[in-house]
């Protein structure tokens, strides 16, 4: 806890130095970030490796090409790490909220920035934030509201306005609609950053408030969030297969993943496999943050290694050892032992669907492979994606940690 | 101990890719044998190994190898074929190369990494104790025989990869849907671990599986998948990679066999259907490779029939699948060293009296569609367990019996018909080719092991352990 | 000295065949390759001293190699009357016609393949003879169909108008009447396939139903009893498709006439003397273990045995009819060879009436026609040597100048077509008084047929003889001073003689008998019949006001309609059916399926219009629509 502070503190150091040396603004968020990995305990450990890692190559994809803001977009990416650390430590519903917004708004100046900057582009995108932003805290407030004065209807709403927040703030269809554009309108390197690890942040906090929260009337609200995640399933999967540019393809597979991500919420109606739910969508929000960050960093420098670039095309597709498969297998096995083997069904129908469009990244992507930031990072994200060539147990314990706590 | 052999060919797969293309193939199908040689000692030995790897999350339970008769059956005929297949795809792939304009000692070193991962893959398969564990070597050989088709195929083979993909990545994914509730059912997947297997889970397992033999319907991949594959990758996947689905209803079955007993007639019917369907269209293609693939469908066919056929067909299932591989590993590479020696040389109208010119192919071709037909080699076995399968379990339903015979008819004239297109009649103004030895020698070597199944003392060594393997329940 | 005398009868001539394959496909066509024939031949020679030496000097018994003793199933040899002389015969005539195969063969394109399959076919068929077992013997059969189908499409660049069967050119409707060797091959594979498959069921039942596969060891009337009526129908007429298809009977005659197109030495052998005679040969080794004659309170049995005396017979008629009427001297052959094994079939099959004795006056036939119609196939293989030419041919001249292939073909058809006193007289005495024994219980009709059958049987062959030797057509003479053929058919007829002493001297028990049988009238007027059919026939080959029914009789009575249009116009509608299907599937799944998705994707690519406005209204729109609705369903 105490570490988390003081990289808040470096980063605040940095964002100054950063008017005077990018490399001394790089260095000290570099530190910011070091100092997070100062955890008690050996599973924040691991997730704080993870979210470093994470971090680390976000701030590379930024290095590739300087932008306005050059040294303070580093602070601001080393800031949502320090969010998604912070979550981690948390139970506190004020200090969650706030580990939300403070996850969130470092994006909106991220989006302006990059050789294709672009108001259009940032309006739509920050309307759309702020809007899930307010229901997402709306629908919080309620939950915790209803937590001392029980109110059914009261909680129902604010159960339906939070998944609603959290649907508008990564993208779930049907509220998708600024994903494409943003993704394809604006400059690809802050884009690496806003489809990366970004989207840890809300899932966590609407897992630990439901969690919180928890009533029996979830069980009857699950099939609100089971409808929303089919939906944006089958519409970034669909909508990905005939799209022609390579970011458009892109957004929708985001748009796909967080429908992914969304079916394990349906798990907390029963709360025997939460954790499994909980190890499926953080593991798959990991897979999404390292692959879409790698992808897009690709993008700006018109590919990269070609193997490197089918290996996390087949771990997003799910494809065992690599990490996507065991996201993937998590999620489908709480899904299973929760009942709902339609869903899962359902999700592997869009699997299947996916693979054409995956390939066809992985194609457009691949170049014959030269050294180079760009390489590096892919080749850091594979290496991610293979760590779990020796079946990740001890994620499911992280996972479990990380909300057993609640 | 199984673990270690096993390693043998895993470490290959990193380590073959550092040599020049000679030795590289030299590695590979080393490799290869000497687990070959541990299949053939577990086939001897007469128990059951099993060697703990990783506990897993519930439930998911204990990754282990487990080594019984069965898995030896299989994991024998993989290691030959497989074996056999590498030193063949040395001088197949390198006039691929020539063909495409790629370098060939660099390309040369990708196919052999991802040829070395994917015929590995499914050495391990047949070898693992847990479904999950199963399921991620089954989706491993997917993988890497997806590449190959992918970068090395023929026609339009990036669109025949994407496809090959989404049904058999479909295939597997129901599977482990089926498993997963299996799994939390039973708490474990670890094959000693399940008990019962419900409904849905084995209809999920069974449908998964189906699209991977395939039966009829879903048989639609199979033909452009492995006819547009290079070579050496059809003389994998046609022979070992589809027949695995076999293997896990086995597997399944051998565990839990309300399923099959439950709905022996409709599946028993489906078999039959597939088989004699796809029998016809063999008759009526015209490449040789698509042609070798709905041979497979056929064959397949067999494999859906014998299981619902009692513990002699059971162990028909595991024969089959030998002989399918062994014939049909054979028969591809017949038609790869037609491509190979005469520049793609597919089509079999432009085909006729090819004995004149490639005797030894066509030599070749005649054990492999003798396979096929079960004539005078290990196939003779399975079909003739097949037989007396239908009368255990039938009795003497005329209906049952003339369509199992009919099918095993349309093997034998499918065979003998496309011999006789291709190979024999009034020869074509080709010229005599001399063909390269690594292109005819591994088909003889798979041939004689083949025709020498049928004598003692591999007779009984195969069939011995295969009844222990039924008969005796895996611990 | 068994268990080594044993093996080597089977792996002697397929190891010393080797050798000359493994040449040939190095250096075809070498000098020294060439000479390797030699080598196979005489792994032919150790099958028939070791043939000899189990014929003299075994006792009866059964020998057993350990195979798959879990299973019950292993290699058991039996030593009984039949597979001993069965076994003998076959070594002799596989040896007499491998010596005559290394002059005829000489210079072929194809000798490695040749004595690979020729040897093969040796070991094969002695497997089926030895067998006890009938897994094993399926071996040997299946051997003996794939020996068979090799060696017709020997020469299978069919670019030699001489191996061909039928007049090159001639259509019937929309049917060429003549087959290349491929064709011979494709359709002698297709037929034996289609009999060997339920033969295979029928073997497996029996292994299911009894535990055990060994012919002797069966306790058969219990398994007859244990499937009752129906069960044993369809047991054995599943079986029986094996040796009727392998026997040529009809329906599935045609591959026999069309497996001319193979080398002579092949007609002679497999489609002569040996393999087609395996099919009859198993019929009676079952029926002697089986001995339906004690099992008369199972009607089954008895439907079985009356369809195979039926099939037998009027095989034999139609055999003996098309016969008649052939120009090609090997088809012509073929024909009667047909004939001669519906007899078998109908002689054997009236054990069930008449005992183990019909059993083996049909085995003595066998005996006799296998050594007289090798002798006239290798005659007839001569003569298309020296003539170039597959149609009958030639006249006294000709006969003068090849004086021992004359010689032969008189000894040989005279003492085959029943002749008094020659040998097949005796046997034949014996078939006509066993079928007439059962007259009373099938009626008149297998006698007539039986006797019809031999009159037009003597007349087929008297035609052979006077259109090839006496009376027949114009020819051109290539006499090449070839020694081993004539010495290998002369030997092969003196075999007819010893036959013959055997009989008349009653030194054989069983041979003995026949003369008894030979002295009955009824026998003496049939063999009457037979001479005056043999004289006519002699005198005039071919009557030209008849030519019409002769045409249809060599067009085999329009059989080939059977084996190559309906059978495969059915096959090929299926097939066209199952292309539509095919396509119909792929349209659906890799068309239809994926344009609709791509519709699909437009259309939810289709609300991308760039104006934040569109998408707030979607966006707020669902918004507030879930969130009346959750508040509705709540109320």
């Amino acid at each position: 806890m105490e570490a988390v502070v003081a990289s808040i503190l470096l980063l605040t150091v940095a964002a100054a130095v950063s008017l005077k040396s990018e490399r001394g603004a790089i260095w000290l968020s570099v530190a910011a970030l070091a100092l997070l990995l100062v955890v008690p305990r050996i599973e924040l450990l691991m997730y704080s490796m993870l979210i470093v890692a994470i971090a680390l190559i976000n701030t590379a994809s930024l290095t590739v090409k300087r932008n306005q803001i050059t040294g303070v977009d580093y602070s601001l990416v080393a800031l949502i790490a320090v969010a998604t650390m912070y979550i981690a430590y948390t139970n506190n519903p004020a200090f969650i909220l706030a580990a939300f917004v403070l996850a969130s708004v470092p994006t909106y100046i991220l989006v302006m920035v990059g050789d294709r900057a672009n108001v259009n582009v940032a309006i739509k995108y920050i309307t759309f934030m702020v809007l899930a932003t307010v229901l997402f805290l709306i629908g919080a407030f309620l939950l915790f509201y209803t937590e001392y004065y029980p109110s059914e209807i009261l909680y129902t709403l604010g159960f339906v306005m939070l998944i609603l927040g959290l649907g508008m703030e990564v993208g779930c269809a049907p509220m998708h609609e600024w994903v494409p554009d943003v993704f394809t309108a604006a400059d690809p390197l802050p884009v690496s950053v806003i489809a990366s690890i970004t989207k840890i942040v809300p899932f966590v906090a609407a897992y630990k408030i439901l969690i919180l929260t928890s009533s029996p009337l979830t069980a009857h609200l699950t099939l609100f969030v089971a409808f929303i995640a089919v939906v944006s399933m089958f519409t970034g999967n669909i909508g990905a297969l005939t799209a022609r540019e390579t970011s458009r393809i892109l957004a929708y597979s985001t748009v796909a993943n967080m429908g992914y991500i969304m079916t394990t919420l349906v798990v907390l109606s029963s709360q025997n496999y939460l954790y499994l739910a909980f190890a499926g969508a953080l593991l798959q929000l990991i897979v999404n943050a390292v692959g879409k960050a790698s992808f897009f960093t690709s993008i700006k420098v018109d590919g990269t290694s070609t193997p490197l670039m089918y290996l996390i095309a087949m771990s997003f597709i799910g494809l065992p050892p690599f990490m996507g498969f065991y996201s993937k297998l998590f999620i489908l096995m709480s899904l299973v032992g929760a009942g709902f083997v339609w869903l899962a069904f359902l999700l592997i129908v869009n699997s299947a669907i996916s693979i054409p469009y995956y390939v066809r990244i992985a194609r457009s992507l691949a170049r014959p492979t030269i050294p180079g930031r760009a390489t590096a990072i892919a080749f850091v994200a594979s290496i991610i994606m293979l760590i779990t060539v020796i079946p990740p147990n001890w994620f499911v314990d992280v996972a479990t940690y990380l909300i057993g706590g609640v | 101990m199984i673990l270690e052999f096993l390693l043998v060919p895993l470490i290959a797969v990193f380590i073959a890719p550092f040599f020049r293309p000679k030795a590289a193939t030299g590695i590979s199908a080393a490799a290869f044998l000497v687990p070959f040689v541990l299949t053939v000692y577990g086939l001897a030995a007469n128990r059951v190994f099993e060697e703990p790897l990783i506990d897993i999350v519930k439930p998911v339970g204990t990754f282990y190898l487990l080594g019984d008769q069965i898995s030896f059956a299989f994991g024998f005929a993989i290691c030959i074929v497989s074996a056999m297949v590498a030193l063949y795809s040395l001088p197949y792939m390198v006039h691929r190369f020539e063909e495409m304009s790629y370098d060939i000692e660099h390309e040369y070193r990708r196919f052999i990494f991802l040829f070395n991962l994917y015929a590995t893959s499914m050495l391990w398969l047949v070898f693992s104790g847990n479904f999950i564990l199963l399921y991620i070597f089954l989706e491993i050989s997917l993988l890497s025989s997806f590449l190959l088709i992918y970068m090395y195929g023929y026609g339009n083979r990036r669109w025949v990869a994407t496809l090959y993909f989404v049904w058999t990545h479909i295939a597997g994914m129901l599977a482990l849907i089926g498993f997963l509730i299996t799994g939390f059912d039973n708490g474990s997947l670890a094959f000693n671990g399940i008990a019962k297997i419900g409904f849905a889970a084995w209809l999920l397992i069974f449908l998964g599986m189906v699209i991977k033999l395939p039966g009829l319907g879903p048989h639609i991949w199979l033909p452009w998948a492995h006819a547009e594959a290079p070579t050496p990758v059809s003389a994998l996947l046609s022979p070992l990679t589809v027949g695995l689905g076999a293997y896990v209803i086995l597997r399944v079955y051998q565990i839990d066999p309300w399923f099959i007993k439950e709905y022996m007639v409709p599946i028993f019917v489906y078999g039959v259907i597939s088989s004699a369907y796809a029998g016809f269209a063999v008759l009526k293609q015209n490449d040789y490779k698509r042609l070798l693939a709905y041979s497979t469908v056929s064959q397949m066919g067999y494999c859906l029939i014998a299981i619902c056929l009692g513990s002699y067909g059971a162990m028909a299932v595991v024969i089959q699948y030998i002989s399918h591989a062994f014939g049909k590993s054979i028969l591809f590479m017949t038609a790869g060293g037609i491509i190979a020696v005469y520049h793609g040389l597919r089509d079999i109208t432009k085909m006729g009296g090819m004995h004149e010119q490639v005797p030894t192919i066509s030599n070749a071709a005649l054990i492999g569609f003798m396979n096929l037909g079960g004539v005078l080699t290990v196939g003779m076995f399975g079909e003739f367990f097949i037989l007396k399968g239908v009368v255990d379990t039938f009795g003497f339903n005329i209906p049952a019996i003339l369509s199992v015979v009919f099918v095993f008819i349309l093997s034998g004239f499918y065979g003998f018909y496309t011999l006789k297109r291709i190979y024999y009649g009034t020869p074509k103004d080709y010229k005599k080719a001399r063909v390269p030895r690594l292109l005819d020698t591994p088909l003889y070597i798979i041939g004689v092991i083949s025709i020498l199944f049928i004598l003692p003392p591999l007779a009984p060594l195969l069939l011995n352990a295969i009844k222990l393997g039924i008969g005796g329940v895996i611990p | 000295m068994m268990e080594y005398e044993i093996p080597l009868l089977f792996i002697a001539p397929v190891i010393c065949s080797l050798p000359i394959a493994f040449a040939w496909v190095r250096s075809p066509g070498a000098k020294w390759a060439e000479k390797l024939a030699y080598l196979s031949v005489f792994g032919l020679f150790i099958s028939l001293v070791i043939a000899l030496h189990i014929l003299f000097t075994y006792q009866e018994g059964r020998y057993t190699i350990q195979w798959l003793p879990e299973y019950n199933i292993n290699f058991v040899f039996i030593f009984d009357y039949l597979s001993k002389y069965m076994g003998a015969l076959t070594g002799i005539i596989a040896f007499l016609i491998g010596v005559y195969g290394l002059e005829y063969m000489k210079g072929d394109y194809r000798l490695g393949w040749y004595w690979f399959f020729f040897n093969m076919f040796t070991a094969s068929m002695l497997l089926v003879v030895y067998s006890d077992n009938l897994l094993m013997l399926l071996i040997g059969w299946e051997g003996l169909g794939l020996a068979s189908w090799g060696l017709i499409g020997h020469w299978f660049r069919d670019d030699d108008e001489i191996s061909y069967v039928g007049t090159v050119g001639r259509k019937v409707g929309p049917l060429n009447m003549f087959w290349p060797p491929s064709m011979g091959g494709w359709r002698a594979i297709s037929t034996i396939r289609t009999g060997d498959m339920p033969m295979f069921f029928a073997v497996a039942a029996i292994y299911a139903l009894t535990g055990t596969l060994d012919i002797s060891q069966i306790h058969w009337g219990g398994l007859f009893h244990m499937i009752g009526y129906g069960g044993t129908v369809l047991l054995c007429v599943l079986f029986l498709m094996g040796p009727f298809t392998k026997s040529a009977q009809l329906p599935f005659s045609e591959w026999l006439m069309t497996a001319m197109t193979g080398p002579t030495t092949v007609s002679a052998l497999l489609h002569s003397a040996t393999m087609v005679a395996a099919g009859t040969y198993v019929f009676m080794r079952m029926s002697w273990y089986i001995q339906p004659w004690n099992l008369h309170s199972m009607p089954g049995v008895e439907v079985v045995y009356i369809f195979v005396l039926f099939v037998g017979l009027i095989s034999a008629l139609y055999g003996a009819s098309v016969a008649t009427g052939c120009r090609e001297r090997k088809v012509l052959l073929a024909a009667s060879t047909m004939s001669s094994l519906g007899l078998m079939f109908g002689c054997a099959a009236a054990s069930y009436w008449f005992g183990k004795f019909a059993i083996l006056v049909a085995f003595w036939y066998l005996i006799t026609h296998a050594f007289a119609k090798a002798t006239l196939f290798l005659v007839a293989g001569h003569l298309i040597h020296a003539t170039h030419d597959r149609f009958s041919c030639g006249d006294l001249a000709l006969a003068k100048r090849m004086k021992v292939a004359f010689a032969a073909t008189i000894v040989a058809t005279v003492f085959l077509v029943g002749i008094p006193p020659f040998t097949a007289y005796w046997v034949k005495s014996g078939m006509d008084e066993v079928i007439h024994h059962i007259a009373h219980e099938v009626g008149m009709a297998p006698l007539t047929l039986l006797i019809l059958t031999s009159l037009l049987y003597s007349a087929a062959l008297a035609k052979f003889m006077s259109q090839n030797f006496i009376k027949g057509p114009g020819y051109h003479l290539h006499l090449h001073g070839e020694k081993l053929m004539p010495l290998a058919y002369a030997t092969m007829v003196s075999m007819l003689v010893v036959l013959l002493y055997e009989i008349l001297t009653g030194t054989e028990h069983v041979a003995g008998h026949f003369v008894e049988m030979g002295y009955v009238s009824s026998s003496f007027i049939v063999g009457l019949g037979v001479t005056a059919a043999y004289v006519i026939g002699t005198y005039k080959p071919s009557i030209s006001a008849l030519s019409k029914l002769g045409t249809f009789l060599s067009d085999r009575m329009e059989m080939p309609f059977l084996n190559d249009y309906i059978v495969p116009g059915v096959g090929w509608v299926i097939a066209w059916l199952v292309g539509l299907g095919n396509s119909a599937i792929d349209w659906f799944c890799h068309r239809g399926i994926p344009s609709a998705f791509n519709r699909f994707s437009r259309s939810i690519r289709s609300i991308q219009v760039g104006y934040l406005r569109v998408y707030l209204k979607i966006a707020l729109g669902f918004v507030m629509l879930v969130i009346v609705v959750s508040a509705m369903g709540w109320w």
